[in-house]
């Protein structure tokens, strides 16, 4: 009996002391990661409740494929695919730094619901040869026309993702890039995308569509 | 399943795409806009719904229409305010070399109405107008994360802006002259050097007359024909029969008159003024610049070959 007392009360005491300090870091060192952009300051954190499930569209295991296929690890040749923390990484560094920057390549429908905080809309279809306009979007990212061509020597590094591993959006936003002549270094796959995100309980911004 | 799925993704598709007109369409009824006018400024008729879409892009044109403009001046400021950070004004006319061509398919555009200047695009699962309402608003997310100012040509778009919603607001021909130069004078919008006059003023009825011109051949797919009233004495223009090794030429010389610019001149002789490179280069020995016409000069005006 007097056992089973104390066994309650150190586990009142641990939930307490969990209740105070943050238990849900993003890595030990890491608790949450707070990021000045461009004078807007972003806080990524996780979801403390470690009761928490998921629930709605990121709760399913199975979509129909095609069309939402798994994608392999690597999209493209030269184009390096990240994780959670590279994401994060790039987002306080090159974002930041203003040499980067992190693209929510989904329709806006999708972005408007939730994005990964930082990021900007850039719809895959624009991205795509049939969108006439491309090359505004190429040269505001930093592409500078130089005879008949471009000069990307200067263009933005970016980051891009969909809603998750099954998701074609950013593979062919990549694609769309690669196609105008963007260079494969300057681009980063972020494979996990929404679902991975938000599995980890990682902060999401619903961004007001002001376009 | 798949069929479900699908139903969703082309509703979240069709969603999506209204959220994105929604702004842009709201303002712009093409349908019941008038900018056909003729040179006294007379509305003569409407001009009739968009065709498809040309290739230049107009971005911030719809979100920066105001309502209820004050006095015109102030009303360029707030216009151009919403697209345009904030730039050293300069008191002088500032011009730029764009054609009037690009201009007035702007101003068209920003309309609803294409002139078809451009190669038309290719429609894909969305229309090319909803593509460059996409691409607009994208410009825009890049342009606010990157804090860059809008680049490529915004001027051009300033002085497309302007008139695209006076045109829309039915200002009278008067208001968007002061309009234009109030706010080129003020360093607010640059001018295609063709429209600057001898008395170093913006030539809107030129660039108005060009609008309705465009429009005119966008609707109904007539072309401004070379007028046929020829030209006398009265009107500054002067034939001269010179014998040069054993031909004949016919010159024709031009007085410049007050108000007049390179482009008024080209549309005089020529019915367009695309025509005014031609002049220019026939002047060259005395104009160093196409916008530094001035009262009294006597430019020779070639033909047409």
């Amino acid at each position: 009996m007097l056992r089973l007392f104390s066994s309650i009360a150190i586990g009142l005491c641990a939930c307490f002391g969990a209740a105070q300090a943050q238990d849900v870091k993003i890595t030990d060192n890491l608790p949450e990661a707070v990021i000045d952009l461009n004078g807007t300051t972003v806080t990524i954190s996780r979801i403390q409740d470690t009761e928490n499930l998921l629930t709605g569209d990121f709760a399913k295991t199975s979509r129909p494929c095609p069309p939402f296929c798994i994608h392999p690890m690597t999209i493209a040749d030269g184009v390096e695919t990240v994780g959670e923390l590279e994401v994060i990484d790039f987002l306080s560094t090159k974002v930041a730094a203003g040499s980067g920057l992190l693209i929510d390549s989904r329709v806006p429908d999708f972005f408007v619901r939730g994005a990964i905080p930082g990021a900007i809309n850039v719809p895959f279809t624009t991205l795509e040869a049939s969108n006439p306009y491309r090359t505004d979007i190429i040269k505001a990212l930093g592409a500078v026309e130089v005879g008949g061509g471009l000069d990307f020597t200067n263009a933005l590094n970016l980051m891009l993702y969909c809603n998750g591993p099954w998701c074609d959006q950013s593979p062919r936003a990549i694609r769309g890039l690669l196609e105008a002549g963007y260079p494969a270094e300057k681009l980063f796959y972020y494979r996990g995308g929404v679902q991975d995100w938000v599995m980890l309980g990682l902060t999401t911004v619903t961004p007001s569509n002001d376009g | 399943m798949i069929r479900t799925v699908l139903g969703f993704f082309i509703a979240a598709l069709t969603i999506c795409i209204v959220i994105i007109l929604a702004p842009f369409s709201s303002d712009v009824e093409p349908a019941t806009i008038d900018v056909t006018r003729n040179e006294t400024g007379n509305v003569t008729a409407p001009v009739a719904a968009p065709i498809g879409s040309t290739g230049t892009l107009a971005p911030g044109v719809a979100e920066a229409i105001a309502p209820a403009p004050g006095v015109a001046g102030q009303a360029a400021a707030r216009i151009l305010a919403a697209s345009r950070a904030g730039q050293e004004p300069e008191l002088k006319i500032q011009t730029d070399t764009s054609s009037i061509g690009d201009t007035t398919a702007g101003v068209l555009a920003a309309l609803g109405l294409a002139t078809g200047a451009a190669p038309a695009p290719t429609p894909a699962e969305l229309g090319g107008d909803e593509m460059m309402n996409m691409t607009a608003s994208v410009l825009s997310g890049i342009r606010g994360a990157t804090g860059q100012p809008a680049a490529a040509a915004p001027q051009q778009n300033d002085l497309q802006t302007l008139v695209a919603w006076a045109l829309k607001e039915g200002q009278s021909d008067s208001y968007i002259d002061a309009l234009l130069n109030e706010a080129a004078s003020a360093g607010q919008i640059t001018v295609p050097n063709m429209l600057v006059t001898s008395d170093g003023r913006v030539d809107t009825a030129t660039l108005l007359a060009s609008i309705v011109q465009e429009a005119t051949a966008a609707t109904t797919g007539q072309r401004a024909a070379v007028p046929t009233t020829p030209l006398g004495p009265s009107d500054g223009v002067e034939v001269r029969v010179v014998q040069r090794a054993g031909e004949t030429e016919q010159f024709r010389f031009y007085t410049v008159g007050s108000g007049d610019s390179l482009g008024s001149i080209s549309v005089k002789f020529y019915g367009s003024v695309e025509y005014y490179p031609r002049i220019f280069e026939a002047n060259r020995t005395i104009l160093s610049s196409p916008d530094r016409i001035q009262t009294g000069q006597r430019l020779v005006i070639p033909e047409l070959g």
